[in-house]
């Protein structure tokens, strides 16, 4: 709680904040009950529209969709670490050409719309006579975008070491590759795993987006729950897409949040700030 | 269909939906800016429950697609009677989600003040709102231009999400020439080129931000 604005609290600070407290708990509470009971008035928390959610067919064809959403995730993630690291290394070469057309790459993916990416890779490939199908159109599409963002905190992470630890490789006579694979990467590798994690939370909260080109995950199976059951809604259907999306996608916010919290503590790896934005910015697409 | 044919179909609906784009983009912001003053004054605030509802606020926001968040909106507040066109639902759900993101940064804007310079302020007898307005928030201004510009940047980006609850901004027009078979690649490609021109001007924009109130030593 303390920060630059709040100084140790006198006695009158104190009384003051208890008031101010217990003025902000009734206000939420009266927010939370004024909810519950426009809810209650529409009908929707009677118990047996929930309770059609929790059915087994229900959960799972749901549940079908969510391995759906991580099979897609998944199969994204490790194509676009492996894709991203590729142009991290080209981004650096001392090709200039090389050095160019990753450049143009990143920057063309990072500044298109992710759906716009979808739409080019399923319509603009079945153009080229080219037929993906959803799930890797999805996928393709997701790599496109998010190596290039990954590319970014590769090569952040890489600027972030020292300089001397490339002069002390170079004085004891490594050549690049050696260099890279014995001194940088396995200093800057390990600085770059929490914002890593952090845009694979990003990827896959993106994977909701294969909705548009009906790639049969998540979202697509939560909004076809209502023409199917009798007494639950897009309302009961959408909370519950919701809730579970949320936990998963906060499970590896934390994730990322504790890795980076560790290094901050282990002095073999501290001097991670330059890497700290780098996860902010890696938490919005 | 050639060129010529392509523009003079669409020029007008190409300029409509950038227009709405560009909308899409300014007021949802202009919500997310109000958004992030309030949820992260309430962050910084010692008021616990107070900061407990933000820190709850920016965690729902920030680990909920978007796109679950606007058919929460659309569908879900639709079955409670609560309907609302999909520029404005869109424009809501936006400007709450940008805000959440957007008063982490401010925070960490904040946090980037020194504690000296608070206790400086207060040495010399400045209350809180003159400490606020003439110490913290000048120097906490410009350290947070650089991700505003971003996030204003990804709020555009994002506006696109708007086209699954039928707002025609430009990437749902891509989808609607192509489905009028005025050509794949060069209804993509066009679309592709206004987003990147549009967003190297915003971008240019909040660089001669940056350059100008940079600190100079």
């Amino acid at each position: 709680m303390p920060n630059v604005l709040i100084e140790e609290l006198g006695p009158r600070g104190k009384r003051r904040v208890r008031m101010w407290t217990i003025l902000a708990m009734v206000l939420l509470v009266a927010l939370i009950a004024w909810v519950l009971w426009t809810l209650g008035n529409q009908g929707q928390l009677a118990p047996e529209r929930w309770t059609e959610i929790f059915e087994p067919a229900t959960l799972q064809f749901l549940g079908e969709g969510l391995v759906n959403t991580f099979r897609a995730a998944i199969t994204a993630g490790i194509i676009a670490v492996i894709v991203g690291f590729g142009l991290a290394m080209a981004r650096i070469s001392h090709t200039a050409w090389v050095r160019g057309i990753t450049t143009a790459y990143v920057e063309f993916f990072r500044a298109l719309p992710l759906l716009l990416t979808i739409f080019m890779v399923f319509f603009g490939a079945s153009a080229l006579g080219l037929d993906l199908g959803f799930f890797w159109s999805i996928v393709v599409a997701l790599v496109l975008y998010n190596s290039a963002v990954l590319s970014e905190i590769f090569r952040a992470g890489i600027r972030s070491l020292d300089r001397g630890q490339t002069e002390a490789a170079q004085a004891i006579g490594l050549p690049y590759w050696p260099m890279m694979r014995l001194v940088i990467l396995p200093q800057a590798v390990r600085r770059m795993i929490p914002a890593i994690v952090a845009q694979m939370a990003t990827l896959t909260k993106d994977v909701s987006l294969g909705f548009v080109i009906s790639y049969a995950e998540f979202v697509v199976r939560g909004s076809r729950i209502e023409a199917f059951s009798e007494e639950a809604t897009n309302f009961q259907a959408y909370v519950f897409v919701a809730v579970v999306y949320f936990v998963i996608i906060w499970a590896l916010a934390k994730l990322a949040e504790y890795l980076e919290q560790r290094q901050r503590t282990l002095p073999a790896l501290a001097a991670v700030k330059d890497i700290g934005g780098i996860t902010e910015d890696a938490a919005i697409t | 269909m050639s060129w010529s044919e392509f523009y003079d179909t669409y020029g007008t609906r190409l300029l409509e939906a950038t227009w709405e784009t560009i909308q899409l983009s300014v007021y949802s912001f202009a919500i997310a800016l109000v958004v992030g003053v309030i949820i992260v004054s309430f962050r910084v605030s010692p008021i616990p429950p107070l900061v407990k509802f933000a820190t709850i606020f920016v965690s729902f926001f920030r680990n909920t697609p978007l796109l679950v968040l606007f058919f929460l909106a659309f569908f879900g507040l639709g079955e409670l009677g609560l309907v609302y066109s999909g520029f404005t639902t869109a424009v809501w759900a936006l400007g709450l989600y940008t805000g959440a993101y957007l008063s982490e940064a401010l925070r960490s804007g904040i946090n980037s003040v020194p504690q000296g310079q608070a206790e400086a302020g207060r040495a010399i007898g400045l209350g809180f709102v003159q400490l606020l307005t003439l110490i913290v928030i000048p120097q906490a201004v410009r350290t947070v231009i650089a991700p505003i510009g971003s996030l204003f940047i990804a709020n555009a980006k994002n506006t696109a999400v708007a086209l699954t609850i039928s707002a025609p901004e430009l990437t749902a027009l891509s989808r609607r020439m192509i489905n009028d078979a005025a050509g794949t690649w060069r209804s993509l490609l066009t679309v592709a080129a206004i987003y990147t021109v549009l967003l190297l001007f915003v971008g240019w924009g909040f660089r001669g931000l940056e350059e100008r109130y940079a600190i100079k030593r």
